[in-house]
């Protein structure tokens, strides 16, 4: 380990890892479900981001700690410098082995992938962040993923020396701390943490270390917005950073009103983005036995599957399809309609599980991922509790399934979940056993360009978000539970 | 090679409105790309055979549209009323062997416990004529609703021999609905000119049938 910056991350270097958990005091961030992260029209506000700059050794990711564990935000990501240094050809590889290369200068940093990924996270995208070997200077094949947050911490010893990146900065926080703590701190950490020897560390702090701080860093700190001396145990300092930040983040978020958009588009007609089923006999024959209290679960599940396969076969028929002539077996030619494209499958879980087979039975070896967003009771807010979606789904026309559509919450979360991986919004098919008019209403002023595709739409939703006339709760009566 | 032969340009097209016994089901882009692969020659056997069933299910869903039903209003779980549908029990389906009875699964798919009889017609080689070799069906079938499945139409003389056995084990003629994939129009003017109160659905009128169905089907020469 030859790197001379700070890596004193509070963060899981593992990079398998799922999400880490930053406890507190008092409360998990983390952990908890995502609350909505988008305002009712579904947008995204940027998010707020923070940088924090100072010397090596300086207390950066200490003072982080500290700040993440006073905001008051569900959800915040923390984002290091580190994982943006360049990859050394073999002759610097072999200078960083003898400690002749400056890690601590502007030019170690490879700023063109720093810019674009914090621009994402701000924009609320899922990024995939490099993760740095530092035995061979190179990347790794794997990368880290990080999810789009309501507050992005972004630390690095020359965090400040790029304009694009000052530019992506909400606040800058410079981190002040004398150099002979930060030595201080550097031999100890290295010497018993690294178990390097005093003269190596030496040779590097006077030949970069130092010189890189005096050249670079120490002037950097104009840029701040406010110094902070004494890092983590500034506590006034700290204060005043967190009351600003939940400040502006009041400002830009506004709580969604679940009870107002249920009756906000009463009297307007049914968007033009919504495709129902042809009402065929069969159809409402089939709408008879399952809306039925007296059905038992076998003809439920039966008869539920019939209706889950008409339509997909009539969702697979808004995608887009070109013209093309095949030959037959007879040799004359045969003019046809071929879907050129890729398809996935992502359910809503749990009820949106249920349709999963009927979709695998009409779509050969479609991929399906999932997402699990429950209700929190108390706040009636809908949660984003899990996640795991096919690799490039960017590419692909999405399949968003849940049995039922009532107040379009979970939808809207999930649709905003698959926006932020880069998928396409005209790409998105939400598709519903039964739909509430109120919850198209609501996916269709959001997401214009979302195709809602359905059965049935029922006029009503009750006090309890319950679709009427309805057909109870569909994953309790298909799973039985 | 008989590149010139393109489909029913060269002739008056066929007009399945004019026709009121022939019901097609709706043709979205979807059922046509189904249509093209199983037309494809490229396309493998494992293909054609998923897409064959996905076309039949989507023929007998429409099938059992034509069932009679009747209005009956429902208690839903939120205690509303639903006023819904329901569809009597006195149907059965018929398959013509071979290449009918891969339409059987669709129907059971559809109809869990629905009675099926079969009927097994060859051309005799003498006189070319099809003649009927085994004909089973339920014991009531004269009171019942007929779906008789083939998805191959190309002279149509097989469904009318077919058609002409059911009849002489007192089926009403108006009770029999013909579900098939691909038809010539030749074959649909046969059967209805003899027999005109029959229903036929099918998905695709077109001067070429494809033949090979049954063979690819079932991948058997």
């Amino acid at each position: 380990m030859q790197k001379s910056t700070s890596s004193g991350s509070i963060l899981n270097n593992d990079s398998r890892s799922p999400p880490r958990l930053i406890t507190s005091s008092n409360r998990t961030i983390y952990t908890a479900g995502r609350p909505p992260w988008y305002n009712a029209a579904g947008q995204f506000e940027q998010a707020f981001v923070i940088g924090l700059c100072g010397g090596s050794a300086s207390g950066k990711t200490s003072l982080a700690r500290k700040i993440i564990e006073s905001l008051n935000v569900p959800w915040v990501t923390m984002l290091s410098m580190d994982a943006f240094y360049k990859v050394l050809s073999e002759e610097k590889h072999l200078l960083a082995n003898q400690n002749e290369y400056n890690f601590d200068c502007p030019d170690a940093i490879d700023y063109d992938v720093a810019v674009s990924t914090l621009r994402k996270l701000k924009e609320g995208k899922q990024v995939e962040i490099p993760v740095y070997d530092f035995t061979t200077h190179t990347r790794l094949e794997e990368t880290k993923t990080v999810y789009g947050a309501n507050v992005i911490i972004f630390e690095g010893i020359v965090s400040f020396c790029n304009k694009e990146l000052l530019e992506l900065m909400d606040m800058k926080i410079f981190v002040d701390a004398d150099s002979d703590i930060r030595l201080a701190r550097r031999l100890r950490r290295d010497i018993y943490e690294r178990g390097r020897d005093l003269e190596g560390i030496l040779k590097q702090y006077h030949k970069s270390v130092k010189p890189s701080y005096e050249e670079y860093i120490a002037p950097s700190r104009k840029f701040a917005d406010i110094v902070v001396p004494r890092g983590s145990e500034n506590d006034v300092a700290i204060d005043l950073i967190v009351h600003h930040v939940n400040k502006q983040l009041a400002k830009v978020w506004r709580e969604i009103c679940w009870a107002e958009l249920k009756c906000a588009h009463r009297g307007q007609p049914l968007p033009s983005s919504l495709y129902i089923v042809e009402k065929s006999p069969q159809v409402t024959g089939i709408h008879t036995k399952i809306r039925s209290k007296e059905t038992n679960r076998d003809d439920f599940i039966f008869y539920s599957k019939r209706l889950m396969r008409l339509l997909f076969e009539y969702t697979l028929s808004l995608l887009p399809f070109d013209n093309i002539t095949v030959q037959t077996p007879y040799g004359t030619p045969y003019v046809g309609k071929r879907f050129n494209g890729s398809i996935c499958g992502v359910s809503i879980l749990r009820a949106g599980e249920t349709m999963e087979a009927a979709l695998c039975s009409i779509c050969k070896d479609v991929r399906v991922g999932k997402i699990l967003i429950q209700t929190n009771e108390e706040t009636d807010e809908p949660e984003l509790h899990y996640l795991q979606l096919p690799k490039n789904i960017d590419r692909d026309y999405v399949i968003l399934m849940d049995a039922t559509l009532a107040t379009g919450a979970a939808a809207l979360m999930a649709i905003r979940v698959l926006l932020d991986h880069e998928v396409q919004e005209e790409k998105i098919f939400f598709v519903s056993m039964i739909a509430a008019e109120s919850g198209t209403h609501t996916i269709a002023y959001a997401f214009p360009k979302v195709k809602i595709v359905t059965t049935a739409v029922d006029p009503e939703l009750n006090d309890y978000f319950h679709i009427l006339p309805g057909i109870g709760n569909f994953g309790d009566r298909f799973f039985g539970t | 090679m008989t590149d010139e032969i393109t489909h029913q340009d060269d002739h008056d097209p066929f007009d399945p409105t004019k026709i009121p016994q022939l019901r097609m089901i709706e043709i979205n882009n979807q059922v046509k790309e189904l249509q093209t692969i199983i037309r494809d020659r490229e396309t493998t056997r494992s293909d054609f055979v998923f897409c064959a069933d996905r076309l039949i299910r989507l023929v007998v869903e429409e099938g059992l549209n034509q069932l009679p039903h009747e209005t009956t209003d429902v208690t839903t779980p939120t205690d509303q009323v639903y006023h819904g549908l329901k569809f009597g029990n006195a149907n059965c389906g018929v398959s013509i062997m071979r290449s009918g009875e891969a339409m059987e699964r669709g129907l059971r798919d559809c109809c869990s416990s629905i009675r099926i009889g079969k009927i097994l017609i060859r051309y005799n080689e003498d006189s070319e004529e099809p003649m009927v070799y085994y004909a089973k069906f339920p014991p009531d079938v004269s009171k019942r609703k007929v779906l008789l499945m083939y998805p191959l139409l190309n002279t149509g003389q097989t469904a009318i021999a077919a058609i002409r056995t059911l009849i002489n084990h007192s089926v009403l003629e108006d009770n029999i609905i013909f579900l098939n994939l691909f038809a010539t129009p030749e074959s649909i003017s046969a059967i209805v000119k003899q027999y005109p109160k029959i229903t036929i659905l099918s998905s695709e009128v077109d001067q070429i049938c494809p033949n090979y169905f049954g063979q690819k089907y079932f991948g058997s020469e």
